[in-house]
């Protein structure tokens, strides 16, 4: 049975097309996923499904929902059928449910105002206890644990008694276990509902099977059944989706433990009195890689600054006291944040270079280890890409020679074709020059994938 | 519950401050008037044709204006912290009665002015905030600037000229029936609502732009039932704190507006002794506007904190 058929889909701003045509169908019981990278148009395919497209943006084509034909260019008729026929997954749950209300009356309303059900707050109950959410009725969102706040979200989403689940990125920046929640949220919608999700996960779309259509510049440049595109890519850029992905990067050979550049025993950070892990022993030697792990908030990149010495430590650390302090650098999460946003990079650069004496000779060479054109310099940070700018960040720092990395969540705003890049170019250079490297990642995969020992932070 | 005592013992404190400094304040300018005090209070009393130095002798041992300034400073203090708040210089009738028959007019004029302001502010307020940055917002933008930036006096005397001399529709001033209370109920009104239209309009606007919104919306409910379910509770926190805030404009209002209108109020009584030097009279009216602002921000608070329960941190 068609739940859903979307028919030439376009999208376009003034005379400029940002979405070729698009069709797709969703069947009872079989997933759809989209997959590419920020700006293929995935998002825009979806808002213009739902009728969610920003001002300025005109969708075309033709959609039916269930009997009804809607006009994707008249975005107010979808209006009609969000909860009732079409649940929208939120992407931030934690964002997207109202602070100011108990988590049972968000549930409860639905059931009530959009279901009409007689006795809603009975069927909220019951839908809180099948999510295991029994404790959550009368806390406030912020009380709620991450994964908590998502299985509210989808139940309030789908109270309404849609049949159709719309994810949009929903296992943005969540780390390995909360990314299984969601694949068992969205698997419970397809039990008889069909479900479009767009994403760049490729364990979730390995995870939800059905039909994937792969997408790249505003054209689907790929689509088959899951099996076939993951297994047996044929479109290049599929093929780079996947090689990019963390499970089937090469292993790096192990780096032996040599000469410690830094030693920690019994090491943790406090914050207001309170530790925020239990307390570590480990030592990093030349070249090596170090992986944090953890659920957000328990203090992975406390550890990382306490290391360099950014934050007060408890326990003892030994660091080399033959390294100069300029030896421990840090590279950050968001690169444009990192970055003067007025001045070019190249007048950055200079200043660091007249700062610390460093030879002008050696940016070039650099330039070139990090695959990067020295035309960028002559831009400011706001002019080049996500990925370009951390690599910029990467050779800012290594112009200062570190013993030490830390790299704190480095590739989480980039995407995965881009993370592999920088990932690789930095596991390279540190295995060259022996800077050993202090990585944390959300990504279990990533971090397995190129570290020579992974520390789990358990909170306390 | 610990929210509810640290807010209550802080405002115990505050209240404590404000009477301090009230009683302090009253006694110096008590004490820096120039002139001999018993023979004005006489003179206030009697008439000034009628005040002779007899008279001005009976003032002084009755008032016991001899003792020294540390004597009597401790006495002031003391009736103060009894809340003793003496008689009035002028009338002689014991400071409390007096209030206590003004506060109510007072109170009637507020109250009505705060119903007014938000029947007029909030509402226009939401509605140029679900459409942020369009016609009617910009508008609004521009009146609700221009009438705050108008004082009161001046709006007091337009709405004078305007409704009572030109178009005869209601009593320039007064007090009685209820035509008299329009005037000066919407002259405070006005510029109480220009600011809480800001205030619901800014919350709004940022609820409206929220993931909140999006997904009350994507849930299936209507625009109604979002802004009935979601939006007003989005907006209640920071229009009622804002309101906390706006009691000092109140307060500095039925001063100036209770003058304009002859309303016999608590603002119309603090001007008067004012004027007549009547200083206990102006302790006892500042004391108890001071305390009714820090009872009604106390009230605020716990009111605001039930509807936004999440700790503030710093």
């Amino acid at each position: 049975m068609t739940l859903l058929q979307a028919k030439d889909i376009t999208v376009r701003t003034g005379a400029e097309r940002l979405l070729d045509p698009v069709s797709l169908t969703l069947p009872a019981g079989r997933a759809v996923t989209v997959l590419g990278e920020s700006g293929s148009g995935k998002s825009l395919l979806a808002q213009a499904i739902l009728g969610t497209l920003p001002r300025g943006l005109v969708a075309d084509g033709e959609l039916r929902v269930g009997e009804t034909k809607l006009d994707p260019a008249r975005p107010q008729g979808s209006r009609a059928l969000w909860g009732r026929q079409i649940a929208v997954l939120p992407q931030e749950p934690w964002l997207a449910l109202d602070p100011l209300m108990t988590g049972h009356y968000q549930l409860a309303e639905v059931f009530d105002l959009v279901a009409a059900d007689p006795r809603p707050g009975r069927r909220a109950k019951a839908d809180l206890a099948e999510l295991g959410l029994e404790g959550a009725g009368g806390k406030y969102p912020w009380q709620l644990s991450g994964g908590m706040a998502q299985r509210l979200a989808f139940a309030a989403a789908r109270a309404g008694g849609a049949r159709i689940t719309v994810a949009d990125e929903p296992t943005k920046g969540l780390d390995s276990d909360r990314r299984d929640d969601v694949l068992a949220l969205l698997r419970r919608g397809l039990e008889g509902g069909g479900l479009l999700t767009i994403t760049h996960d490729l364990t979730l779309a390995a995870g939800l099977g059905g039909e994937i259509l792969v997408m790249q510049g505003g054209t689907v440049v790929e689509r088959g059944p899951a099996e076939r595109v993951l297994t047996a890519p044929e479109h290049p850029y599929t093929r780079a989706l996947i090689a990019a992905d963390p499970a089937h990067w090469p292993r790096p050979d192990p780096m032996p433990e040599t000469a410690p550049l830094l030693r920690a025993e019994g090491f943790t950070v406090a914050r207001d009195g309170r530790s925020l892990f239990a307390p570590l022993d480990f030592t990093l030697s030349p070249g090596q890689i170090l992986a944090v792990a953890g659920p957000s908030g328990c203090g992975k990149s406390s550890l990382g600054n306490a290391l360099l010495g950014l934050l007060p430590h408890q326990g003892r650390l030994w660091r080399d006291p033959a390294l100069p302090k300029l030896a421990f650098q840090k590279l950050w999460q968001d690169p444009p944040a990192a970055f003067p946003a007025r001045i070019t990079l190249a007048e950055g650069l200079d200043d660091l270079l007249a700062r610390h004496r460093i030879d002008r000779v050696r940016v070039a060479p650099l330039l070139d280890r990090l695959k990067l054109s020295p035309d960028l310099l002559a831009r400011r940070p706001g002019a080049v890409s996500g990925g370009e700018l951390q690599r910029i960040a990467l050779l800012r720092a290594l112009l200062l020679d570190p013993a030490v990395l830390f790299a704190d969540e480095p590739t989480s705003r980039l995407d995965p074709v881009t993370q592999a890049l920088t990932i690789r170019l930095m596991v390279e250079i540190g295995r060259e020059s022996g800077m050993a490297m202090v990585i944390v990642s959300h990504d279990h995969a990533l971090l397995e994938a190129i570290s020579d020992r992974v520390i789990r932070l358990t909170p306390i | 519950m610990t929210f509810a005592l640290r807010t209550l013992a802080f405002r115990l404190l505050q209240a404590a401050g404000v009477a301090l400094v009230v009683g302090v304040m009253s006694f110096l300018m008590m004490r820096a008037m120039p002139g001999d005090m018993a023979f004005r209070i006489a003179a206030a009393r009697y008439g000034y044709d009628l005040a002779s130095a007899d008279l001005a002798e009976a003032v002084r041992t009755e008032l016991n204006l001899d003792a020294g300034p540390l004597v009597l400073f401790g006495q002031w203090m003391a009736d103060l912290a009894r809340l003793d708040l003496g008689r009035s210089m002028v009338s002689g009738l014991p400071v409390w009665e007096e209030i206590a028959h003004q506060l109510g007019a007072s109170l009637q004029l507020a109250a009505v002015a705060l119903g007014l302001s938000l029947l007029i502010g909030p509402p226009l307020g939401i509605y140029a905030g679900l459409r942020a940055g369009g016609r009617f917002d910009r508008a609004l933008l521009v009146a609700a600037a221009a009438l705050r930036a108008v004082p009161q006096f001046l709006l007091g005397l337009v709405l004078i000229v305007v409704l009572a001399v030109q178009l005869r529709l209601l009593p320039a001033a007064g007090h009685g029936d209820i035509s008299h209370l329009v005037l000066p109920a919407l002259t405070l009104a006005l510029g109480l609502a220009a600011a809480s239209a800001r205030i619901a309009r800014d919350a709004m606007a940022a609820f409206a732009a929220s993931p909140a919104h999006a997904f009350a919306c994507t849930k299936g409910l209507s625009d109604g039932q979002v802004l009935l379910h979601h939006g007003l509770r989005a907006i209640a926190a920071p229009l009622l704190t804002y309101l906390g805030l706006q009691f000092v404009l109140l307060a500095e209002g039925v001063v100036v507006v209770e003058t304009i209108f002859g309303w016999p109020g608590i603002g119309h009584a603090l001007i008067h002794a004012v004027f007549h030097r009547d200083v206990p009279m102006v302790q006892g009216t500042a004391l108890v506007m001071g305390l009714s602002f820090v009872l009604l921000n106390t009230l605020i608070d716990l009111a605001v904190r039930r509807i936004d329960p999440r700790e503030v941190r710093a």
